[in-house]
């Protein structure tokens, strides 16, 4: 199975915290720039949960430990849908999806 | 139908429920106990909850079905720490082995069960939060329905709440002891709610929950249940908090009532836990004992953090290329040594590994005297191959302890005494858990020796006369049954578990990264276990 677009895997990403939307006290659009910490009030736990979403949809495990370490270690201001897309890209090669 | 009940007490222990028994506080345990069988439930090697109740559900050992502690290595050789989830248990589980069968079952409030199996029946999983419990439930729809047609259900007082669960863990006292058993009390009512419900109108052949308000009450209040501990001239705040725990506990008896109620008069009830519990008064400071015994360097620029109370430690704190062991994280009571080759480019040479480990096996045992008691801190080292043999040992530390007095060794740096005295003694996990069977089958008045975690599977597939895999690592408890059940039922061994088919931790495509770090937010926010300072 060829590499997923960018464009799939961020819809995929939207699609899952879609599902969680009416529990988010966030009634703003979320796009790539969402930050999850600051804007979708998301604790490291949800994170946590999210991974372990993606990881069921994309049937990967994928090493979200690493990925949120350095990230610590950047000090990065916020995560971001964003940044989380480019991780899942940069880390889904090969892949299978459910449907 | 047949019903068998799994009706889970985490961290129970006949310590505390036998005096409860005697003090009429849990009537209804005392007729179980009466008019079934009895007998200690020997937990894993390290009692430990995801092993535990994955060994529970599986008949399978740590080594075989994958599930080492709370967290597990992103890879075999990754520093890397993650929270351990269904998608690392390598073991089917007794859900789907009874539906190969054509029975149902339903999985309430057990760890490591998130993202749910789809079995045919439900699963609504333990240490999840609210907001993703609907989304990692089974069916979907399960918590919309049950939020629709039960009346009181609450799904943010049934979920984890990691947030209230941390702020009463992460200092050294608990602040709000009233406050921490109500928010039990209540969880574990609404987890009940659903129980019930489901027996009543979604009933399956198999039921298991679990309800962990036992061990979170026994961790941070152990003092006010432990009878030894009982002061001769209880104080009337001491009087309050133990009235308060002993009403978590009137009503957990209410609910076995209830459950035995709803079930049916054919059906089978089995109380069981994940490991027991005790006082542990002890407190070990590992990675400190490791600088002073010369395995572990500091680093200087982290000293702020690693000494700082309640903060978790960063593997980063140590000066890894002057490092030979160190321990990430308290909750397992493992030391990983590090390998250079294995880990990353820094540790020991390969060649060196064996005796490395044996060396500091024996330095533990030998020379980790309390200086206050004279007694020895650590009663047991064992290697990964020991208390996790099988194919998945390298997911484990290279050694893990087990502390004289059962205790969780910390990983905080102390720049004083690496051993010292708790002023006060803490709950901590013990190996003698609790089995009590009552109901359909069972034979009234049983005393049976201590049986195992790896047991109980095979129990229950005796009881819903199916057959047991031949890779069940576990007996039947034959005694626990009537003679006229035994005979009719008897079951030979057939075919081996089915290959789970999710992906593998530790499969050859997994990374190759070899950085000795871990999360240290996900580690931070899980101080709910009580283990963590």
């Amino acid at each position: 199975m060829p590499v997923p677009t960018r464009q799939a895997v961020l819809d995929e990403v939207l699609r899952t915290l879609r599902e969680i939307r009416d529990d988010l006290d966030y009634d703003r659009e979320i796009s790539e720039n969402t930050g999850f910490f600051r804007e979708l009030g998301f604790e490291s736990i949800d994170v946590v949960a999210l991974g372990s979403a993606l990881e069921e949809h994309f049937d990967r495990q994928l090493p979200f430990a690493e990925f949120l370490t350095r990230a610590r270690e950047l000090k990065v201001d916020d995560l971001t849908v964003g940044d989380l897309v480019s991780f899942l890209v940069a880390n889904l090669a090969p892949m299978e999806t459910k449907q | 139908m047949n019903p068998v009940v799994l009706f889970g007490l985490d961290g129970a222990t006949f310590t505390i429920l036998d005096d409860l028994v005697r003090r009429g506080v849990m009537p209804y345990l005392g007729r179980f106990i009466n008019e079934g069988a009895r007998g200690v439930l020997m937990s894993n090697t390290l009692p430990l909850t995801p092993p535990a109740w994955s060994t529970l559900v599986t008949g399978r050992s740590p080594g075989h079905h994958g599930i080492v502690g709370f967290f597990q290595p992103e890879s075999p050789s990754s520093y890397y720490l993650r929270v351990a989830s269904a998608r690392d248990l390598r073991a089917e589980t007794i859900w789907s082995i009874v539906n190969r069968y054509g029975l149902r079952a339903g999985s309430l409030n057990f760890v490591v069960h998130s993202p749910p199996p789809k079995i045919d029946g439900y699963v609504i999983p333990g240490w999840v939060t609210w907001k993703w419990l609907k989304r990692f439930s089974h069916p979907r729809g399960i918590i919309d329905r049950l939020t629709e047609e039960l009346p009181g259900f609450d799904l943010k007082a049934l979920a984890m709440d990691f947030e209230e669960e941390q702020k009463c863990l992460s200092g050294a006292e608990l602040q709000d002891p009233e406050r921490w058993i109500r928010l039990h009390i209540e969880r574990d009512r609404q987890w009940f709610k659903v129980l019930k419900h489901q027996l009543q109108h979604d009933p399956c052949e198999l039921v298991g929950i679990v309800f962990d308000g036992v061990d979170k009450l026994q961790h941070l209040l152990w003092p006010y249940l432990d009878p030894a501990l009982e002061p001769a001239e209880p104080g009337e705040e001491f009087l309050r908090i133990r009235d308060l725990c002993r009403q978590y506990f009137r009503q957990i008896d209410d609910f076995l009532r209830q459950t035995a109620e709803a079930a049916g008069p054919d059906a089978t009830i089995m109380i069981v836990s994940d490991h027991g519990f005790t006082g542990s008064s002890d407190a070990f400071f590992i990675n400190s004992w490791l600088h002073k015994h010369g395995y572990l360097a500091w680093r200087e620029e982290a000293q702020e953090t690693a000494t700082a109370p309640g903060e978790f430690y960063w593997l980063n704190s140590f000066d890894l290329p002057k490092t030979s062991a160190f321990a990430i994280e308290p909750s397992n009571n493992g030391i990983y040594i590090q390998v250079r080759g294995r880990n990353g480019e820094h540790g020991i040479d390969p060649a060196q590994y064996e005796s490395v480990r044996r060396d500091l096996k024996h330095r533990l045992l030998t020379d980790c005297v309390n200086p206050a008691t004279g007694r020895q801190m650590i009663a047991n080292v064992w290697t990964n191959e020991e208390a996790f043999g099988g194919p998945h040992s390298n997911l484990a530390p290279d050694l893990t302890l087990e502390l004289a007095d059962h205790g969780f060794f910390s990983v905080r740096r102390e720049d004083g005494d690496a051993i010292q005295c708790r002023p006060q003694p803490v709950g901590t996990h013990h190996p003698e858990g609790v089995f009590v069977a009552w109901g359909a089958g069972v034979r009234k008045g049983a005393r049976i020796d201590a049986v195992r975690l790896l047991d109980i599977a095979p129990t229950v597939l005796r009881r819903l006369s199916l057959p047991i895999p031949q890779d069940f690592e576990g007996r039947i408890i034959e005694e626990i049954f009537t003679a006229n059940w035994a005979e009719p039922h008897r079951s030979r061994k057939r075919e081996a578990t089915q290959a789970v088919a999710h992906t593998a931790n530790g499969v050859a495509a997994a990374e190759e990264d070899d950085s000795p770090e871990q999360n240290a937010d996900l580690l931070e926010k899980l101080k709910l276990l009580g283990y963590m300072e």
